[in-house]
Order: structure tokens, then C-alpha cells, then sequence
């Protein structure tokens, strides 16, 4: 039987994400179950400093320097080459564990037409099954369908397939010693259609990154303006945390769409989300549910959040914001 | 312009519910895939501006009508619906060859898709079909235009976002950021009664002989469960400002997050 | 919805258009309902919105570029609008209320000059009956009309005229014979708003349906071009009747609109407001509304949908089933926004939810087309003329 790759994913600046951390671990845990080896890929115009950063949760990590990354779509050319990788292995993979991002997305959409094989979407738990009703020993895979209304576990029927797991689902752990980076089979040509990327727009940053943030103060229309998540901001800052916030908030344009939580934003889970004015449609949910603990403030006692906060506080958020922060500022003292 | 929207007919969101067999009921009443929805305003708005037509492209089961006649009543020109009996079931990668194959049978310039669906997560079906086609796939689409005989796109990043170019045909799959789509008239309504909606066998897409459909998903479902409940909700109201922030420090404290 | 209305007897059409009306009402009405009462002003966007989806077209001749859709059909976009908000349900109902007269007798050229505005819903128009001292004696008409030329000169002054100073065309309906008998003394116009002369001498300060504008009209020496007014000289009276037969429909769909709104609130309020431990939907007394609550709407809105389809299929007893439906649903909806008030307790009288907006929208369909009493008066003749 074959291992488990993991395709590291690399940001803007040529450094692994934090999720590549995660996917790796994910996938060694179902390595260490299947007795599979495992091990991570990374394609990329400069892959060596990703590759040694992966290789501190992996035994082995093959590189595939792919300098077409830079003008053109990373998945399309990622996909194309992990594809030559898979089709030169003497051992391929069983399976191969991608991040849940946008690129990762793209990235096994375009794998699983080259490779032929199935993709799980969205994994929020990943364990080893053995062989029982009719599929054979193999990943099971947790999602959470519907923003969570629903949780399922589904399986590969083959011995085969490509799973994207959902960030902050699993803790990335570094193996006691570093792996070992080696240089994958080289291969000539791409057959992509490509796409230019012709330039890249870094939009003005409002503050820490919401990504693994231990505190998140979260707003919504209720917060009614920009001057609102002034107030949210300043609440942050006291409690060392992010300020995210809802589609309908980043719609209105009171905030940049980096930092909306949902859906169409990105999935969180921090140890305390605050909510202001932050209605919990399920959209929305489906973003910050995992949350340890949430504490929601809205002036509408019907609002949905109440069904799902851990302390909801039927208030108008535009009292409690600035009693809030006095609040912490005399506990500080 | 000639474009085609991939469009999934999914349960309406919030009324999802389980079946005795603990699979995804799918008679409670469906909808067209919220970000479908987006794309098929941002597709009517292209061919509004540079002439052309929508044509909607489904995977559903025959009754599944519905939300194709909405989609018509907001101004596509036609609909095709792929059914066959042995598509129930089907996975993600089985849907993509299933749509390849029925694209392969119409003419367009751009394919649109909405960026993930709400029922299962999605977001690769899209990837798959501009692979088998050999289409430029240019995903995460907050703007769509066209360009030089091609078409770019805005493509939302985790920093701001990239512009891209590729030439047609093209598969472009968008978010929410599209802009908010309209309400069909009831013109549109009464209008969409008498156009087409031609469905299609896997037989007459050429594919009656792949391994496609339920029977040879590559996934499949083991169980189903309702999500572990949160624990109660502690409820807090009618205090002032400083008793409601006291309230939420105290809680935090007891919580262990402070 | 926590009722809906029986789909059996409505076509895929109806059905679909229905739909459509209920989507917008509650994604895009419902939200506007309470400052639109509040400010007491006319949503123009809202009338846009009815425009731009067709909605206001929905009376007229699909020739013209409406959508030439039955009575049942504009009744069921009424009724759907106006579960969200009254003010905006009487916009498609002043609508086809204005408009009737010109659709029932007007000739192809006075419809080919004013229908394609008013489908596009780029003109509203007004129906300019009553006057301070000709309500329900709608035949006591003192607003002359006085021929000059190939003109009629008007003058006296209107009240109550719904949509008044928001329509660019206003039937008028102005005594041309003050010697003949009391059916025969009127005629009907169509007036631009533009036309020297006219102008709106006052608003009133209503008690309901406080965003559409209720004005009083001055007429002072107002020209009009003879190729304006709609049939002959003295068919106006008859002409009048003959509208008010076919339009209280759309105020009986008002009012079943206005019921179910405040069902739904009162129902979901039931659900959660909770009371001496447990829902308060859990008590009996609390259901007891309710359920007579939903009796009442349904059988109003079943007479209502009923009343269409005689009206549509040429009765020759319109007026009565015109006159029963809307003193069924109007009576309907008083009592059953008086009881969602009753279901929300305090709250209720509250600005805070909609019942109590929607109490005081309930009453002008106990009043306006013609008051209770007056639906009473028509049935009634109407069985005695049968006897007869």
C-alpha cells in the first residue's frame, strides 16, 4: 500500500502555512494508524525554506522548484507537478492531505482530475478505520456539512484519495528531530492551461491577524459603522486579540474582507470570541462555532447567537463596548 | 458572450434535515446553491453589457426543478438538466466528469461556478471539470470581465486579492463578493415558463459507459449525527453597561480566558 | 408563513407569482414596515422596487406592458405584500383602484396615451371619488365639471384621496349634469397633476397606513381636454360603481394580508415568550387565540379568493361578492390584530413589534371603499333585488 503525502502550501512571503503544520501532523497520526509512510511535498519558485519548515513534522519532504508559481495560479502548476511526482513514484501515495484554503481547494479539484480520485472536502477530524460495511481500512473523515448543522464521517470506497482539512482542527506538532528535504524527480513541461497572475493587491492591513488569534472581538451590523469597530479594536488590543467581523459588516464596508469570519471568509478558533452585534446566522457559524468559548452581546434577544453563545448578553453593544474596555483597563490596573 | 453556470440545486439552508436512513433528506424543498446565485447575477450582468446568453448546466434528480426556473426567471436563456437514475449517489469526482462530458456537448466562451456549496462543503468540482477540459480556472472570483478576447478576474487572496487573465474559454468560479443577485420579476417569472429545460441521459452525454454515478463513487458516507451540543447558554439581560461588563469579565475569569 | 393558504385552487402561475411577491415582502418590505410608519413617509423606494419587478404591471393589459394578470392573481400579491406592511400593499391596490375606470371603459387611444406609464409603474395614479360631503353618498358629488370648447372646465375640491400628491394622473370624478338623476349627473376624467389649477391643499394625519399619503385636492378652474374624459357624459356614477365592484378585492386582500402578518408575529411570539416556566404558546388560552385567530384569516382569505373568481368570470352579482369579501376580511382583521396585540400582552402596545401597527393599518379597511356599513347596504340589496 502506498503512503500519505501532504502538500505543504506556501504564503506570500515563501514561508508554510500554519494549516501545512496541521495537515502534516494530521497525516503522520494516520500514517503512525495505517502503518503508511508519509511524507510532504512542496512546489514552489523557491521551495527550500517551506520544505526545511515542513520537515520539522515530517520524515521526508520532496521539493519541486517551479519558478511558472510566481507569474502564474499556484494550484494549476502545484497540481500538475505533484501529478508527474505521484505518476514517477515507485511507491504513489494512497492518500494526499491538503489544506482547506482557497489554493488548496483549487489545488485537489485539479489533482483529482489528473489523478483520478475522490476528494473529501472540509475534514474537521481525520482518523484511522479499519476495513468494515463494505469500505476498506482508510482515512474516516469528520465534516461538518450545512455550517455544522449536521456532522458526518465519510469514507474512500478504494484505496485512494484526496482529503482537505479545515484549519484549526488539529494542533501542529514537530517531530522530536527534523526530517530530511530531498529534491523530487525533476520533470519537464506543464500540460496547464495557464492562467497570469498580473498582479497582487495587498489591501491595507487593519490590525492582527484573526489567523490563530487567542482572543477574537468579533462585530456585525449591529455594530453600525466603522466608528463601532473603532470601539471593537480598542477592546482587542486590551485582551491581546484579533478584530474579525461578519459578511453583512465587510458588505457594508466598514471593514476589509481579511478579516471576515464565515463562510465565504475564514474559519476560526479561538479560545474566546466576543460577538457585538453579531446576529449568528448560520454563515456566520459555520466560521466561529469551534470557539472554546463565546460570548455574544446583541440587543435582539432573539438574535440566533443566543442559541449557541455560552454567555449571551441581551444589551445594546453600544454601552457595553466602551464599559467593557473600562472595565479591563481597571482590572489591568 | 456565450456562458454557461454550473448551478446545484441544494436543500434550503436551515431546513436541512436527516432522513430515516440518516442520509440528507433531499425532498425538503431546494434552492439554487447560494453562491450559484451570485455568479448567475454577475453572469446575467456580462451578457447584459456584451451581448451573448446564459445557459444554466444542472446535476439533479428529474423533479428538481424549481430552483432551474428561478435561475430562468432571473433571465438565463435556457437550462440543461443532466438526470439519470444512476447518478444518486454520486461523488464529487463523478459530478465533475458528468458536467465535462455535458459542457463537451454545448458551445460557451466562460463557465461559471459558484466558489463552494452549502450543502457539502464543494469548491473542487469546478477545479476538476477546467482540468479534464484543459480550461484555465481562475477560482475565488470577486469581479469577472472581459478582457482582450479573454477574461479577468479579481481573485480574493488571504492578503487582498490577485488580478487575473486567461484566455477563453475559461472556467471562472465566484463568491459572494459578485454582488448581491436580483429577484426575478415577475415578468421573468411568467417568461420562464416557456423556455427550455432539455434534459440529458448519461447515455446522450457519451457517458453511459464510465464509471460514473452512485455506484462507483469514489466516497461515501458512514454516518450522520446531530453535532455535540455547546453546553447551555448562560442568558444575561437587563442590566446597565457596567453590571453587563462585569458580567462578561466575571464569566471570562470563571471561564479561565482571562 | 404558519399558514399557508390552500394551493389547490391557485395555477402554477398564481402560485409562482405569489411566491415571488412573499420573497420580496419579507426580504425587502418588511424591513422598511416600521420606520415607514413611523416617519409617515411614502416609500418611493418601494414603489420602485414594485416597478422595477413588475408588480405595479400586474393589472394592465400585457399590450401595453403589463402582465395582464387576473383579479385573483393581483389579489394574491396584495395580500403578500401587505402581510408585511399595509402602506405598501395599498400602492399596487391605489394602483389598480385608479386605473379601473380607464381599464373598464376607456378607449384604445386614452389607453394607449396613459396604461403603458402606469404598468411600468413610472406613473402612479388616483381615484378621485369622495368628497367632505359625499362619502358613502358617493352620488352627493358638488365638483363641477363644466364643458368649454373642446374642454371641461373642474373645479371643487377632493378628500381622502389616497396617493393624492404622490400620482401623476388623477380619475376625477366631477358633476357635468346637476339637473339630472343622481346616476346620470356624473362624469369621470383623467387629470394630469401637472394641469394649472390642480394642487394638493392638504395631507391628514392618519391613525394606519401612515406612509401612504392621504391628500385633499383643490381644483380651481382645471383644463381638460374632452379626449380625457373615460365614456359618456353621465356614465360616471355607474362607471364608479362598477370600479369599486372589482377593486374592494384588493382592500379585502389588504385586510387578509394585514391578519396573516400579525398571525405569523403573534405565533412566533407564542413560541418563545416565555411565562411562569414554559412558552407561553403552551397555555390554552393563549392557543385559543391563536387558533381563532387562523380560523378567521383563512375564511376570509377563502371568500376573498372565491369572490375573484366570481367577479373574473362575470357574475352578474359582483357587488355583492365584492361587498362580502371585504367586510369579512376587513372585520377579520381588526379582530385578528386586536388578538395578536392581546397574545403580545404589554408588548404588544409596544412600538418595539409590529402588531400595533399593524391594529391601527387593520382599521382603514373597515373604512375606506365603502365603510361596513355601506358593504351591508349593497349585500343586502343585492338579495332583495334577487327576490324581487
Amino acid at each position: 500500500m502506498g503512503g500519505v503525502w501532504v502538500v505543504g502550501e506556501v504564503d506570500a512571503a515563501g514561508a508554510l502555512t500554519k494549516l501545512s503544520g496541521e495537515a502534516a501532523t494530521a497525516a503522520r497520526a494516520l500514517g503512525e494508524a495505517g502503518s503508511l509512510d508519509v511524507r510532504g511535498v512542496i512546489v514552489a519558485a523557491e521551495p527550500d525554506g517551506a520544505a526545511a519548515s515542513l520537515a520539522t513534522f515530517l520524515p521526508v519532504v520532496l521539493t519541486v522548484r517551479s519558478p511558472e508559481a510566481l507569474e502564474q495560479t499556484a494550484a494549476a502548476v502545484i497540481a500538475a507537478r505533484v501529478a508527474a511526482l505521484v505518476g514517477a513514484a515507485t511507491e504513489p501515495p494512497s492518500y494526499v492531505v491538503v489544506g482547506a484554503t482557497p489554493d488548496g481547494r483549487d489545488l485537489a479539484g485539479a489533482l483529482s482530475a489528473l489523478l483520478e480520485v475522490g476528494v473529501l472536502v472540509g475534514a474537521t477530524g481525520l482518523a484511522w478505520g479499519n476495513a468494515a460495511e463494505g469500505v476498506p481500512a482508510g482515512p474516516r473523515v469528520e465534516m461538518q456539512p450545512f455550517g455544522g448543522r449536521i456532522v458526518t464521517t465519510s469514507a474512500f470506497t478504494g484505496d485512494r484519495g484526496i482529503i482537505l482539512l479545515r484549519s484549526n482542527m488539529v494542533v501542529a506538532e514537530p517531530l522530536a528531530a527534523p526530517g530530511r528535504v530531498e529534491a523530487g524527480a525533476a520533470v519537464e513541461g506543464l500540460d496547464v492551461a495557464p492562467v497570469r497572475v498580473v498582479e497582487r493587491i495587498v489591501a491595507q492591513s487593519t490590525g492582527p491577524s484573526i489567523d490563530g488569534a487567542r482572543v477574537i472581538v468579533s462585530g456585525g451590523r449591529g455594530v453600525g459603522g466603522p466608528e463601532g469597530f473603532a470601539g471593537l479594536g480598542e477592546l482587542a488590543g486590551l485582551l491581546g486579540g484579533a478584530v474579525g467581523a461578519t459578511r453583512a459588516a465587510v458588505d457594508a464596508g466598514w471593514v476589509d474582507y481579511a478579516i471576515q469570519i464565515g463562510q465565504t471568509g475564514k474559519t476560526v478558533k479561538p479560545a474566546v470570541y466576543l460577538a457585538f452585534g453579531v446576529s449568528g446566522a448560520i454563515q456566520h457559524k459555520v466560521g466561529m462555532q469551534t470557539a472554546e468559548t463565546i460570548v455574544a452581546v446583541n440587543r435582539d434577544p432573539d438574535a440566533p447567537i443566543g442559541e449557541f453563545a455560552d454567555l449571551f448578553v441581551v444589551a445594546d453593544l453600544a454601552a457595553v463596548v466602551p464599559a467593557l474596555a473600562a472595565a479591563l483597563r481597571a482590572r489591568a490596573g | 458572450m456565450r456562458i454557461v453556470v454550473l448551478m446545484k440545486p441544494v436543500p434550503d439552508p436551515g431546513e436541512e434535515r436527516l432522513g430515516a436512513d440518516g442520509r440528507l433528506d433531499r425532498s425538503v424543498s431546494a434552492v439554487i446553491n447560494g453562491n450559484d446565485e451570485y455568479v448567475l447575477e454577475a453572469a446575467l450582468q456580462l451578457v447584459e453589457a456584451h451581448g451573448g446568453e446564459v445557459t444554466l448546466l444542472s446535476m439533479a434528480p428529474a423533479g428538481m426543478t424549481d430552483p432551474i426556473r428561478k435561475a430562468l426567471a432571473m433571465g438565463a436563456a435556457r437550462a440543461v438538466l443532466v438526470t439519470d437514475p444512476g447518478l444518486a449517489g454520486a461523488c464529487a469526482w463523478s459530478t465533475a466528469q458528468v458536467l465535462a462530458a455535458a459542457l463537451r456537448t454545448l458551445e460557451y466562451d466562460l463557465v461559471l461556478a459558484g466558489a463552494d456549496t452549502s450543502d457539502g462543503g464543494g469548491g473542487v468540482v469546478g477545479s476538476a471539470i477546467a482540468t479534464l477540459l484543459h480550461h484555465p480556472y481562475l477560482s475565488h472570483a470577486r469581479k469577472i470581465e472581459p478582457f482582450e478576447g479573454g477574461v479577468r478576474v479579481e481573485r480574493i487572496s488571504a492578503v487582498g486579492h490577485d488580478v487575473l487573465e486567461a484566455a477563453l474559454p475559461a472556467v471562472v468560479a465566484g463568491t459572494q463578493l459578485l454582488g448581491e443577485p436580483r429577484y426575478p420579476s415577475l415578468r421573468g417569472i411568467m417568461g420562464a415558463r416557456s423556455k427550455e429545460i432539455a434534459t440529458r441521459t448519461l447515455a446522450e452525454i457519451g457517458l453511459d459507459d464510465r464509471p460514473v454515478g452512485g455506484a462507483h463513487a469514489t466516497t461515501t458516507l458512514l454516518d450522520t449525527r446531530a453535532p455535540a451540543a455547546r453546553g447551555s447558554t448562560r442568558v444575561v439581560r437587563d442590566l446597565d453597561p457596567a453590571a453587563a461588563a462585569a458580567a462578561i469579565v466575571d464569566f471570562l475569569v470563571e471561564r479561565r480566558a482571562l | 408563513m404558519t399558514a399557508a393558504p390552500a394551493l389547490g385552487r391557485l395555477t402554477d402561475d398564481q402560485r409562482a407569482i405569489r411566491d415571488a411577491v412573499q420573497t420580496l415582502a419579507r426580504e425587502r418590505v418588511a424591513p422598511r414596515a416600521a420606520e415607514i410608519d413611523r416617519t409617515a413617509t411614502f416609500p418611493e423606494d418601494l414603489r420602485l422596487l414594485l416597478a422595477e419587478q413588475g408588480i405595479l404591471g400586474l393589472p394592465f393589459p400585457e399590450r401595453f406592458g403589463g402582465l395582464g394578470a387576473d383579479l385573483l392573481t393581483v389579489c394574491l400579491a396584495i395580500e403578500a405584500l401587505s402581510s408585511a406592511c399595509a402602506t405598501t400593499g395599498l400602492i399596487l391596490a391605489v394602483q389598480e383602484l385608479g386605473a379601473l375606470p380607464l381599464l373598464l371603459a376607456g378607449t384604445e387611444e386614452q389607453l394607449d396615451r396613459f396604461v403603458p406609464g402606469l404598468a411600468a409603474g413610472s406613473d402612479l395614479i388616483a381615484f378621485a371619488l369622495t368628497e367632505a360631503d359625499a362619502g358613502s353618498d358617493a352620488a352627493a358629488v358638488r365638483t363641477r365639471a363644466v364643458r368649454d370648447g373642446e374642454t371641461y372646465l373642474i373645479s371643487g375640491t377632493k378628500r381622502f384621496i389616497s396617493h393624492g400628491s404622490v400620482a401623476s394622473l388623477v380619475t376625477v370624478f366631477a358633476v357635468t349634469d346637476p339637473e339630472a338623476d343622481r346616476r346620470r349627473r356624473l362624469s369621470a376624467f383623467v387629470v394630469e397633476t401637472t394641469s394649472p389649477g390642480f394642487s394638493v391643499s392638504r395631507l391628514e394625519h392618519k391613525m394606519g397606513i401612515r406612509g401612504s399619503p392621504t391628500a385633499e385636492l383643490a381644483f380651481d378652474d382645471v383644463r381638460v381636454p374632452v379626449a380625457n374624459r373615460i365614456g359618456a357624459e353621465g356614465d360616471g356614477f355607474g362607471l364608479a360603481m362598477r370600479t369599486l365592484d372589482r377593486s374592494r378585492p384588493g382592500i379585502a386582500a389588504q385586510a387578509v394580508g394585514i391578519a396573516q402578518g400579525a398571525l405569523d408575529a403573534a405565533a412566533a411570539y407564542a413560541g418563545q415568550r416565555r411565562q411562569f416556566g414554559k412558552s407561553i404558546g403552551e397555555f390554552q388560552l393563549v392557543q385559543g387565540l391563536l387558533a381563532d385567530m387562523d380560523a378567521r384569516t383563512e375564511a376570509a382569505r377563502q371568500l376573498l379568493y372565491t369572490a375573484c373568481d366570481e367577479i373574473e368570470r362575470g357574475a352578474p352579482d359582483a357587488g355583492r361578492w365584492s361587498a362580502l369579501c371585504k367586510l369579512v376580511a376587513g372585520d377579520a382583521a381588526m379582530a385578528v390584530t386586536t388578538d395578536a396585540v392581546q397574545v403580545f400582552g404589554g408588548y404588544g402596545y409596544l412600538d418595539d413589534f409590529p402588531v400595533e401597527r399593524m391594529m391601527r393599518d387593520a382599521k382603514i379597511t373597515q373604512l375606506y371603499e365603502g365603510t361596513q356599513q355601506i358593504q351591508r347596504l349593497v349585500i343586502a340589496r343585492a338579495l332583495l333585488a334577487r327576490d324581487a
